[in-house]
């Protein structure tokens, strides 16, 4: 069963077509890179795959299932673009209530836990309120929460927003260790050295269209880099 | 993994209750619920003395059941108020400020999460309602010997009301601003209570004023109902049926809306 499966998506807003007939597909263990500029559709893309809003036409499918139904995003972690933490929560308590969401209970919602903030440099937050931490803290307590319970699927929406280069240099390495353990990676970005460090394949979308996609040696040209690649297809 | 039902509404319950008592407006919720335990002292204190009206001596302790049982009234309607004004901004919130997002990234129904936010703004509002009308029947009830039982049944009737004022006014706040939607519940239970209260005081009202009462939810009927005993000293008339059926009704409408509203929501934009 595929991770994720999009056929044939149209999403309008109002008179404005975001999403245009997307076909978009992720295997077990894959990592997929989403590239597009701005407004070409890629957070309405995981928006769509969370169930946030419904598609106009086609069909999506989360772990074979309507995103709609709340056990299609077992095993999934999402990081969104614009992370808003709630300010009043420690960063332990906003942990804990999201381990137990992934299903985590007692000494194994601890160990989850501990080990998050462990892994996200946030360890020694934990009893912090977040409305104290730095905007770089709030985005590696983001990172902690998604890496809890060991999801199947990750969901990144622009990851490193917000992260010194020491910070995204982190970021790659969690996602890597990620992937290592088979975790599949849909990750949106308009960083393009980080997608093509972290993604084994990448989806290049404009004006709601998937212009290009395929394995990085497949999309690029002789002598071309990604950033090459990205201006051709986006520029025609 | 999957997460039982039951307990992931369990766990956004008691979030949202924190979220609720971290947030600036319970402070003047206890603060205004110790000037209205001043004013409960005072309005029952009336059976331990004597009230002479234009020469005649009114009997205490009819004097005391008029004004505890409008005492229980206002509070209630007041907490009604206050479970409204606590819902309009408790589920929206999460909305704006990305968290719903986020809760809602997990194996979590959109019912549990509304229901649970919904039930954080009651807890909250019926915690001081059990304080406040809780005190005003204890205080009937030593100073002019009034019946508990009835207090048990205004509580009922209050807590149905809440949920009917909440219910409607979180479904209101996923539309209109907040300010808006406060401006909503106030005018609301005002008008009902206004049309239960004329027509108790024997009002006839015709056209949509007597339809408001004689259909819309008895947010003021069921609260003097159920204390009606304290005034006449006598069991309520009739067994009150059909505003007990209203009222839940109401709420089931209400929640109905509720949660119909809030799965078709789209969120994270």
């Amino acid at each position: 069963m595929l991770g994720l499966e999009f056929a044939a998506v149209s999403k309008r807003f109002g008179a404005r077509l975001a999403l245009d007939r997307v076909d978009l597909s992720l295997a077990p263990g894959a990592a997929l890179g989403l590239l597009g500029p701005n407004g070409a559709g890629k957070t309405t893309t995981l928006r769509l795959l969370l169930g946030f809003t419904r598609p106009d036409e086609g069909s999506v499918r989360l772990h074979g299932r309507d995103p709609t139904d709340p056990a299609s995003r077992e095993g999934v972690a999402y990081l969104p673009e614009r992370l808003v933490l709630p300010d009043r929560m420690t960063v332990g308590a906003f942990l804990r209530l999201h381990a137990a969401l992934a299903g985590l209970e007692g000494s194994a919602l601890d160990a989850a836990v501990v080990g998050a903030a462990e892994m996200t440099g946030v360890a020694d937050r934990l009893r912090d309120r977040i409305g104290g931490l730095s905007k770089g803290l709030s985005q590696r307590v983001g990172f902690a929460q998604a890496f809890l319970g060991e999801p199947g699927l990750l969901l990144l929406d622009e990851p490193t927003s917000g992260l010194d280069p020491i910070g995204v240099r982190d970021a790659r390495d969690w996602i890597g260790r990620a992937r290592d353990r088979g975790c599949s990676v849909l990750v949106s970005s308009h960083i393009l050295s980080e997608v093509e460090r972290t993604c084994d394949r990448v989806a290049i979308m404009h004006e709601g269209r998937i212009a290009a996609s395929g394995r990085l040696d497949e999309l690029l040209q002789p002598g071309e880099d990604l950033e090459d690649a990205f201006v051709r297809v986006v520029r025609g | 993994m999957s997460v039982p039902a039951p307990r992931v509404f369990r766990l956004l319950a008691v979030e949202a209750i924190r979220d609720g008592v971290r947030r600036r407006i319970v402070p003047v919720i206890v603060v205004i619920s110790l000037l209205s335990l001043l004013a409960i002292d005072s309005c029952t204190a009336c059976a331990s003395g004597s009230t002479v009206v234009n020469g005649q001596t009114l009997d205490p302790q009819a004097t005391a059941g008029w004004g505890g049982a409008m005492i229980f009234v206002v509070l209630g309607l007041w907490i009604m108020v206050l479970s409204g004004i606590l819902a309009s901004d408790h589920l929206v919130q999460t909305l704006v400020d990305g968290s719903a997002a986020l809760t809602l990234s997990r194996p979590v129904g959109r019912t549990a999460f509304a229901l649970a936010r919904l039930t954080g703004a009651l807890v909250i509002a019926l915690s001081a309602g059990f304080v406040l009308l809780g005190a005003t029947a204890v205080l009937m009830h030593a100073r002019a010997g009034a019946d508990l039982s009835a207090a048990v049944l205004g509580g009922a009737a209050c807590a149905l009301g809440s949920c009917i004022v909440a219910a409607f006014a979180m479904l209101s706040s996923l539309a209109l601003p907040r300010i808006a939607t406060a401006l909503v519940v106030l005018t609301g239970v005002a008008a009902v209570a206004s049309v239960n209260l004329f027509t108790r005081a024997g009002v006839e009202l015709s056209g949509l004023l007597g339809a408001l009462d004689r259909f819309g939810p008895p947010l003021a009927g069921g609260l003097v109902f159920s204390v009606s005993p304290w005034v006449d000293g006598a069991a309520a008339q009739g067994a009150g049926t059909d505003l007990w059926l209203r009222l839940v009704l109401w709420a089931a409408i209400g929640l109905a809306g509720l949660l119909f509203a809030f799965r078709r929501a789209e969120l994270g934009r």
